[in-house]
Order: structure tokens, then sequence, then C-alpha cells
């Protein structure tokens, strides 16, 4: 995982980052069901009819159909963002300024050695000044906007979408007047539904659902298993070994 | 002890205990063999043009033991072409090579009823001229198992523009034959390949196909030996006489006639005796005849 310093005037915090969602999509494994393979994703021309290896692929921006600008690897390169380990805040804001659409993904700072002081003393006033610092930090090849905010504990760190990645919501406005009866009997029907937000009373019972049913066919010992592939993809060359794969599935395709 | 001298285009033969019977069970005398391979040496003889001759001799007929001669006698007729090839790269070793009908006759005459040659000629060991898949029927499979493998092997190699021959091994099984004659590939390529092919074919047809040696995986499935493919193995030659209770012949056979008798279900129709296969063989020629002549490559190797 990243780590890097949150900086900002004179302030220096080394922090790590730590995963603060857990997606609770089952993933599921496509398997061949003659013989339980794990199936891989092979890239295929359809001009030639083969496996195309990972050296012939090369990037093309379509313009229209069938029209496409090459952008090599050195092009993106040149373009993207030099890598840096601090996470620069640009400014503070009030948390409750943000619209929750520009939200994406949330992380957990921990403060690294020598940061701990800094890092709750940060944390402290940022939740009860309900603030939030507003930077811009570089992950692989992309250059995030990140919200940096306080648990009350701990430091989160929430990356943003880019403004002109929201799409806009005109379409859905009209000017329609309504009745105050009308206005008044919504809020009353929205009063009396009121509650705290308490997350923890709501799961995804299909999830729990799945995850029960994959337990109990675990206890009835009802599973299959891979055959044993051994060095047998090393064996021949890996064209050879993409071609026969290919071959072999029009031969079932004709059967 | 019966002995008959006779001439094959200048070259003097004595042929010996004629009226002794190999096959008990179907009377097949050793003049019955020797009359078998001169009818059919036009056909059986380009095909075992300069390979070096393994003998598989059966002195006591087709029922008793067997011994493998892979040296020429020493006792061969001087007009029997030997050729010199090294075994592993270190023993040197004589061998006969069968390029007329003189030595076919002479060899036959030793009582070898089955020849088995390797898929290189003694004048470049190390260059495959054909890959084989040798289809073996574990136990519990049969004949109509290996049709079935066989057909699916030469479909993927068609998709891989590869054309094959069959013959039927004489026994229980089939042999698929890649002509190459390339003059460059190796054994090492074929090995690869085939052993490739038939893991792929194991993987998709796993209740039907093997592509491992050890009995245990073998039962009720069809054993694709890829492992022939090496300089140092041999085949039994595509019309050589098969050892058993009838003088069954490792016959090349049409791709149709595998279609019928898969259709049909009935492996009686790939079986062949000798008396059969030379009227087959005068009657439709030699299905085999693309192993002499067509050059393929393997490809992505």
């Amino acid at each position: 995982m990243w780590s890097g310093t949150i900086g900002f005037s004179l302030v220096a915090i080394p922090v790590q980052f730590v995963k603060a969602v857990d997606s609770g999509r089952v993933s599921f494994r496509m398997l061949h069901s003659k013989d339980y393979s794990p199936l891989v994703r092979r890239m295929f021309c359809p001009e030639e009819k083969r496996i195309v290896q990972p050296e012939e692929i090369i990037r093309g921006y379509e313009i229209a159909p069938d029209k496409y600008i090459l952008v090599s690897d050195e092009e993106l390169e040149s373009v993207s963002p030099e890598r840096s380990r601090r996470i620069e805040i640009i400014e503070f804001i009030d948390l409750n300024e943000v619209d929750p659409i520009y939200f994406d993904r949330p992380y957990y700072l921990m403060p690294s050695k020598g940061g701990e002081k800094a890092y709750r003393l940060l944390a402290e006033v940022m939740a009860k000044t309900h603030r939030a610092g507003i930077a811009k930090f570089v992950l692989r090849e992309r250059e995030y906007l990140v919200a940096l905010m306080s648990t009350g504990e701990a430091l989160a760190l929430i990356t943003l979408h880019y403004d002109d990645e929201i799409l806009r919501d005109e379409d859905l406005v009209t000017n329609e007047k309504f009745e105050a009866e009308e206005k008044n009997r919504m809020k009353k029907t929205i009063g009396k539904m009121m509650a705290g937000f308490n997350p923890e009373k709501y799961s995804d019972s299909r999830r729990e659902k799945i995850l029960d049913l994959i337990e109990k066919k675990r206890k009835e010992k009802s599973l299959v298993e891979a055959p044993k592939v051994e060095e047998e993809e090393g064996e021949g060359p890996a064209d050879l070994i993409a071609a026969l794969k290919e071959s072999m599935s029009k031969v079932k395709k004709n059967r | 002890v019966s002995k008959k001298v006779v001439e094959i285009e200048g070259k003097r033969l004595t042929l010996s205990n004629l009226e002794k019977i190999l096959y008990p069970s179907y009377s097949f005398t050793k003049a019955d063999v020797l009359h078998y391979y001169h009818r059919i040496s036009s056909f059986i003889l380009p095909h075992l043009r300069d390979r070096a001759l393994t003998f598989k001799r059966y002195p006591e007929g087709a029922e008793s033991e067997f011994f493998f001669e892979k040296r020429c006698p020493s006792h061969s007729p001087a007009w029997v072409k030997k050729a010199e090839i090294s075994l592993n790269n270190k023993e040197r070793m004589r061998v006969c090579v069968v390029n007329d009908p003189g030595t076919l006759l002479w060899a036959a005459n030793l009582a070898s009823l089955e020849l088995h040659v390797p898929m290189g000629r003694t004048t470049s060991p190390e260059i495959a001229d054909s890959m084989v898949f040798d289809l073996d029927p574990g136990k519990g499979a049969d004949l109509l198992n290996c049709v079935r493998v066989a057909l699916i092997l030469r479909e993927l190699l068609s998709h891989m523009h590869l054309s094959a021959c069959v013959k039927s091994s004489g026994k229980k099984g089939l042999h698929l034959f890649v002509p190459l004659n390339d003059k460059n590939t190796t054994f090492d390529e074929t090995k690869r390949f085939s052993r490739a092919a038939a893991e792929i074919m194991q993987k998709n047809y796993p209740n039907l196909v093997t592509s491992k040696m050890p009995k245990e995986f073998r039962k009720d499935k069809v054993f694709i030996n890829w492992s022939q493919n090496d300089s140092s193995k041999t085949m039994v030659s595509v019309y050589s006489l098969r050892a058993g209770e009838q003088p069954t012949v490792s016959c090349p056979l049409s791709w149709q006639e595998l279609e019928d008798a898969g259709e049909e279900r009935n492996p009686e129709k790939l079986r062949f005796v000798a008396s059969d296969v030379v009227r087959r063989a005068e009657e439709k020629g030699d299905l085999f005849r693309d192993m002499l002549s067509q050059s393929q490559k393997l490809p992505h190797m």
C-alpha cells in the first residue's frame, strides 16, 4: 500500500494508506463446464481469427468507426504526472459543502513512525471544526483529487470525482410549483419516518444468501477439482498452446 | 526342412521353413507371410525406404515369444543395404534399411512378422518427416473410442492447417500420422507439438482421452501416446503384418471409413487381414501416399 506524507504550510505528517472498504461482492471464477479448469481471458483478433500476444497489442483512440489515433506507451508516459510521495493540501473547506456525488473511494490513513502526534492533532481539530482538506496526489499514473477528513480519531481520505466527470442533472429540473398543503403533507410523512443513520441495520441479503449457500455446499463436500496443470502450460510455446485452444474451441463448436 | 532358392531383382535368397504355421489359429504359414510381403512390396517399400528397420521376430509363430532386433544381423547377405546410426549420440550401430523387394523378403524370412521403423530416415535421423499420434485404448476402451479420438484430432489439426493420414494399428488402436517432409522439423518439435495437442485433447475430453502413460490413467480411456515422437522410437510400419491370432495388418484407412465405422459402431470394418489389404491396395492405391509427398510445417514452433 502507498505511503508518503500529508503536507500543508509547515506541517508534514508521514502516513500510510489502509483499505477502508472491502467490496461486498461475492466473486466467482469462471470455469470450463467440462473439466472445471479456470478460464483465462485472451485478446482475440477477429480478422486473423487467432489469439494475439501482449507484445503485439498497441493503443488506439477511436475517433470514428474504424479510425484510430495511435498513442504509444512513451507518449502516455510523457503526459503522466510526476510521481510524488506527498499529499499536498491545497485548501481547507467546510465538509457540509461537499456534494456526496463527488465521493469515489475511501481509504484510511495510518500515522507512520514519528508522525503520530501531528496526526492526532490534525484529526481532532478537523473533526471539531468539521473541516476537510482538499489535496492532489499521484497514485500510479493518475493524479487524484482527494478530500482528507477526520473520523474523529483517525484520518480518512476519499478520492473525488473531477468536476467534469459528474453528469449534470439539468434534465431532471422542472419549474413546477407546489401547494403549501402538498408540501406539508410530504414533510409530515418524512418526519414520521425519521431515524438516526444506522447503516449496520442493513445488509446485502443476496450476498448473505450466496455465502450461506456456499457454506452449505462446502459442508456437503460438493466440490469439484480443476485438473492439475503440471508444467504443461510452459511445455509448448505459448503461441502454440493458444492456437491449439483456439482450434479446439472451433472443433467443439462444430460438434 | 524345406528350402527354396528364389531370385528377386538379381538377388539370390534362400527361403526356409515355408510350410511352418506362423498364425496357428488361422493356419497362416510362413509361405503365406512371404507371399503377402511380396504382393504388398511396391506399396510398403516407399514407406520403409532409408529407415532403420527394427525386426520384431516371432520364430515360433505369432502367438509365441518374440524378440526385437535393431542391429543388422551379421549373417545378412552382402546385398542388404546397411546404414550406421548412432544410438543416443554415443554407441554406433549398424542397421538394415529395406529399400528393395529382396531385402523385404529376406527380413520376412527371418520370421520378422512385424516391421518397425522410426519417423526419421538414416540419412537424417534427427529430422522427423512425420509426427505421430499413437492412439492406444486402455482397459475398458476400444477401437471405436480411438475412432472418436482420431476424428476429433483430425479436425483439431485441420484448424491448424495440418492434414493427417490414419491407419489401423492392426491390433486395437489407431495411428494418426501428420506428414511433414519439410527437412527441418526436429523430434523436439514434433514431441512438443504432439504433447500439447494430446494435453488439450485430454483437457477437453477428459472422459475419453488421457495423455498420461501410467496404466491407472488409461482405464476406459484412449491414451494418446505423443512420446513416440522421438528419434529413438519406432512405430510399426504401414502395411506391416501384426502378430496375434489373425494375420492382421497395420492398414491405411480413409477418413470416410473411420466416419462410417464410427456411425455404424462397427469396429470390424476397420480390421483387415493380409489378403484384404492386398486387394484394397490394388483397388484403392496407397492411402498413405501423402506420407511420402506432402510437405507441411508445424505452425507456432
